[in-house]
């Protein structure tokens, strides 16, 4: 299964996210970032599956949530950013 | 015993708070400290219990409830966010020194005092009004006088504060719970309250509510996020929890919530005014014992004050409490208060009801004051 990281500000954040996810019957899971991909030192995930991603960014933007980035985790289990257009 | 003291700390919780607090203990860890099983469900808890308080008092963003240690630490932090030296800041004449006492810390502060006598509230928006000239650049006022329970036209001030582009502060300490605090409706700045008192929570828990804008730090430290930064991050509720939460306590305060929630205030309200009101009657009808009850019940919380004339308030309170029934005398912490009223000289005798006192208690409690009085004159 191929996943999408998305990355929060904070764990507060990630919470609201994963919950409005849950609410439009996505599933989504909350983990701590990897160091890799954390930026600004510790931050908080939110893992989905990549066939949810596009249904995801569109509930997010209508609940008025940002994702700040978001990664997808390559085969090779590295991480590479998804610029959006 | 019977316990009157609730406008302290509530005494009676639901028994959910205290399991929740020891499930707390035995299984959960740091929210935001670890990805493991112990610190997420400590993440789902103080999650849960932001929910809830955004759902109780009306707030659209769970981010802008902030877990305090108690009423006093949310008051410090609205207020030394929106007040500096040299600043006018209009208060009422019923603040406790959660208020007053930040204000004279931060020095150089002009206080204004809005006064009316007790249980007038149209009196004491006039007074507001009055006073909230341009220089005023916060406004600061109990919901309700934790001494008397009389409840302050808190929305009227608000519409008041939103008209003229003045921040409002709201200290919520005796209404959460059993008043409807509506922060939408409001647009306060800020409202901060304890979570032990009305909420039902554990003591060392708290509340603040923000309504938006930024806020400053009354400690700085750890918080699981952007930690390469050296300030404090930007974001709620992050930038004002510092360090490692009470876990244990936002357990227990997310079962107070439930209960409220579950009750609706305006079943609790109703309960404490009957109770506040049957107390009231019984006292009034006693020789020598001034009552400071508001003309009708709608007026007033569940928090009563009285005086027995030629006896010392806090012999009254040590009497009742050798008689197994829990009051509070003295200044209750609001000396302006008491000044307002008139009442700084003598302090007063406070009962005050929660949830889960009865009109029983009420009785038994009008009782032992009768008995006591009685005692005094032989």
């Amino acid at each position: 299964m191929v996943y999408y990281l998305i990355v929060c500000r904070s764990l507060t954040y990630a919470q609201r996210t994963a919950a409005a996810l849950e609410r439009a019957g996505i599933t989504a899971h909350i983990l701590r970032s990897p160091k890799s991909i954390s930026g600004e030192g510790c931050s908080h995930s939110v893992k989905v599956s990549e066939r949810y991603l596009a249904d995801a960014l569109v509930v997010l933007s209508r609940v008025g949530l940002t994702p700040k980035r978001i990664f997808i985790i390559a085969s090779d289990g590295s991480y590479k950013e998804v610029r959006l257009l | 015993m019977i316990y009157l003291d609730s406008a302290a700390t509530t005494l009676q919780k639901p028994p959910a708070v205290a399991q929740a607090v020891t499930r707390a203990m035995k299984c959960m860890a740091s929210p935001g400290r670890g990805g493991h099983r112990p610190a997420m469900l400590a993440a789902e808890t103080a999650f849960a219990c932001r929910q809830a308080a955004a759902r109780l008092f009306h707030m659209d963003n769970p981010e802008q409830v902030v877990l305090t240690f108690n009423a006093t630490h949310g008051l410090n932090l609205a207020i030394k966010t929106l007040v500096r030296p040299g600043d006018t800041v209009l208060i009422s004449g019923y603040e406790h020194n959660a208020v007053t006492r930040p204000l004279a810390a931060i020095g150089g502060v002009t206080i204004r005092t809005a006064r009316s006598p007790l249980f007038q509230p149209e009196e004491l928006l006039r007074s507001f009004a009055a006073q909230m000239t341009p220089e005023v650049s916060c406004v600061i006022c109990t919901h309700v006088s934790n001494v008397f329970g009389y409840i302050l036209p808190v929305e009227e001030i608000a519409l008041l504060c939103r008209r003229r582009g003045v921040p409002f502060v709201l200290d919520a300490s005796q209404s959460a719970g059993c008043l409807p605090v509506d922060m939408a409706e409001l647009g306060a700045a800020f409202a901060a309250m304890p979570g032990h008192k009305g909420l039902y929570g554990p003591q060392g828990t708290g509340l603040l509510l923000c309504g938006g804008g930024a806020v400053r730090t009354l400690l700085e430290g750890g918080t699981g996020s952007a930690s390469l930064q050296q300030e404090m991050p930007e974001f709620l509720p992050d930038r004002l929890e510092a360090g490692t939460h009470n876990i244990p306590g936002a357990a227990g305060l997310l079962e107070g919530l439930r209960f409220v929630l579950r009750k609706g205030t305006g079943t609790i309200l109703r309960h404490e005014q009957g109770l506040c009101a049957r107390a009231a009657e019984g006292l009034a009808r006693m020789d020598g014992v001034t009552v400071f009850a508001a003309p009708s019940p709608e007026g007033q919380g569940g928090v009563l004050s009285f005086t027995a004339e030629g006896t010392d308030c806090e012999d009254v309170g040590q009497a009742l409490g050798r008689m197994g029934i829990a009051v509070r005398a003295g200044l209750h912490c609001a000396p302006l208060a008491h000044c307002t009223a008139g009442t700084l000289e003598t302090g007063t005798v406070r009962v005050s009801f929660s949830a889960f006192n009865t009109p029983q208690e009420v009785d038994r409690f009008l009782c032992a004051v009768r008995s006591l009085f009685r005692l005094k004159r032989r």
